[in-house]
Order: structure tokens, then C-alpha cells, then sequence
């Protein structure tokens, strides 16, 4: 397993985009709904975000339909891991961790 | 907050790991899936192992598409009740759950195929149908396990 080159993402660490890579890469994707309720913020914040992780190549969104009602689902892509877990390790650098 | 990689402190640093560390454990509490889901899951793999008994092509291609539409029936139960979907093939510590089903489904597989076809035991596909269907339970389980311990930073 390669070691996890630590660099700071200007993308990944603005607050709350943070904790949205955070939430999703503990997951596959995760209903919108529930990003929003876990990092506490509207649904124009937390779309403005998501929308310049989107334009970032670092987060992809899908809309479904279900039981006539849309949902929204957003997934990390391989990309948006990779600089994730590039930030998180400059983090733990920061810290000696 | 806004800084950057040059001037980020110590402290910024370690709010920001324990706040994701945070994030991470208050998942935990709502991944597991309830134990019918479980049940679920090993009937519809009971049932499909089950069906190469009948040695009936058109009987085990209607429990290959029964067991397809239930997986994804449950698919579609999981992300309504969690509101997110996890792989089970994912990366990282459950992956050995997963190792552990593969090598139970083969030699459970093979072995009831033996005493079916080799050796004309009527029935032993049914028995290892059931093996298999329990299996999955149980290992759906600790799947879970796992996955909770290694968000709540326990591994």
C-alpha cells in the first residue's frame, strides 16, 4: 500500500466542504438530505458547495426518482479521495499525528 | 476560518481531524442495517442455491431473478432506512468479511455440487442452500461490526 502524499487542498478545506468529503468518504454516496442534516447548513449552502466540489472533479451528483419524488445523491469520485486523503495527511503532518 | 496550508496552526489542524473523527462516529449509529434485512439477504441466497435441486433450468433461472430483484430491493430498503450505500466489496478492514463469504460460498458450493450431481444426493444443494443462507446472515453482521468499529476509529 503507498503512503498518502500530505498536500493542503484550497477545495477540500474550505468549511463545510470539508466535512462533506469527510461524510463521503466513509461512504459511497449519501442521500443530500442527509449531508445537509449531518453538516447543519441550508440547502443553497450546502448546493453552492457541492456544486464547486462538482466543478472540481471531486464530487458527482445524481438525481433518482423514487416513489415520485426526486432525490439527490452525491459520491466522492476517485479524484475527490485522492484529495481528501492527501489533505487529511497534511492535517496529521500539521499536527506530528 | 479560512486559512491555508502555509499558515494553518497545530490547533486548527487537530479541530479539524477531531471534527471529522466526530463526523465519522456519529455515522456509526446509523449503518447497521435491522436483523430482517439479514434474514432477507439469506433467504434470497438459501432460496437461489436452493433451486439447483430441482435441476430445472427454467426453476433456477427464476430464482437467479428472484435473488436479483431481492438484492436490489434491499439495495433500495438500505439506502431508504440509512440514507447512504456502502459496498460491501469496499476497501479497508470489512474487506475480510467479505474474503470470508467467498471462500465459504465455494467450498460450501462445491461441496453440496459434489454430493449433488457426483454422487446423486438428492437434496444436498438444499442443505448447502441453507448453510450458505445463514452464512450470509452472520456475515452481513460482522461486516456491520466492523465497518462501526472502523468508523468509530476503533481500528
Amino acid at each position: 500500500m503507498t503512503a498518502v502524499q500530505p498536500r493542503f487542498d484550497g477545495v477540500v478545506h474550505m468549511p463545510p466542504r470539508l466535512q462533506v468529503c469527510g461524510l463521503l468518504a466513509a461512504v459511497d454516496d449519501m442521500d443530500f438530505a442527509l449531508v445537509r442534516e449531518r453538516v447543519g447548513v441550508s440547502d443553497s449552502v450546502l448546493s453552492k458547495h457541492v456544486k464547486q466540489l462538482e466543478e472540481a472533479g471531486y464530487v458527482t451528483v445524481r438525481k433518482s426518482t423514487r416513489a415520485s419524488r426526486v432525490r439527490t445523491n452525491l459520491a466522492l469520485t476517485a479524484t475527490g479521495r485522492k484529495a481528501f486523503d492527501a489533505h487529511v495527511a497534511e492535517l496529521r503532518r500539521i499536527t506530528g499525528t | 476560518m479560512e486559512s491555508d496550508g502555509g499558515t494553518m496552526d497545530a490547533t486548527a489542524a487537530a479541530a479539524e481531524l477531531a471534527a471529522l473523527d466526530a463526523d465519522r462516529a456519529a455515522l456509526a449509529d446509523r449503518v447497521v442495517q435491522p436483523w430482517w434485512y439479514d434474514a432477507l439477504l439469506g433467504l434470497l441466497v438459501a432460496g437461489f442455491v436452493s433451486s439447483y435441486s430441482t435441476r430445472n433450468v427454467w426453476v433456477i433461472a427464476g430464482a437467479l431473478v428472484l435473488l436479483l430483484l431481492g438484492l436490489r430491493g434491499l439495495m433500495a430498503v438500505y439506502r431508504r432506512i440509512t440514507g447512504m450505500w456502502v459496498n460491501g466489496l469496499r476497501p479497508g478492514p470489512t474487506y475480510r468479511a467479505a474474503t470470508v463469504w467467498f471462500v465459504v460460498y465455494a467450498v460450501v458450493v462445491a461441496a453440496a455440487a459434489a454430493f449433488e450431481f457426483l454422487l446423486d444426493v438428492r437434496g444436498a444443494m438444499v442443505v448447502g442452500g441453507v448453510v450458505l443462507g445463514v452464512a450470509i446472515a452472520v456475515i452481513s453482521q460482522w461486516w456491520s461490526r466492523i465497518y462501526v468499529a472502523e468508523l468509530r476509529g476503533e481500528l
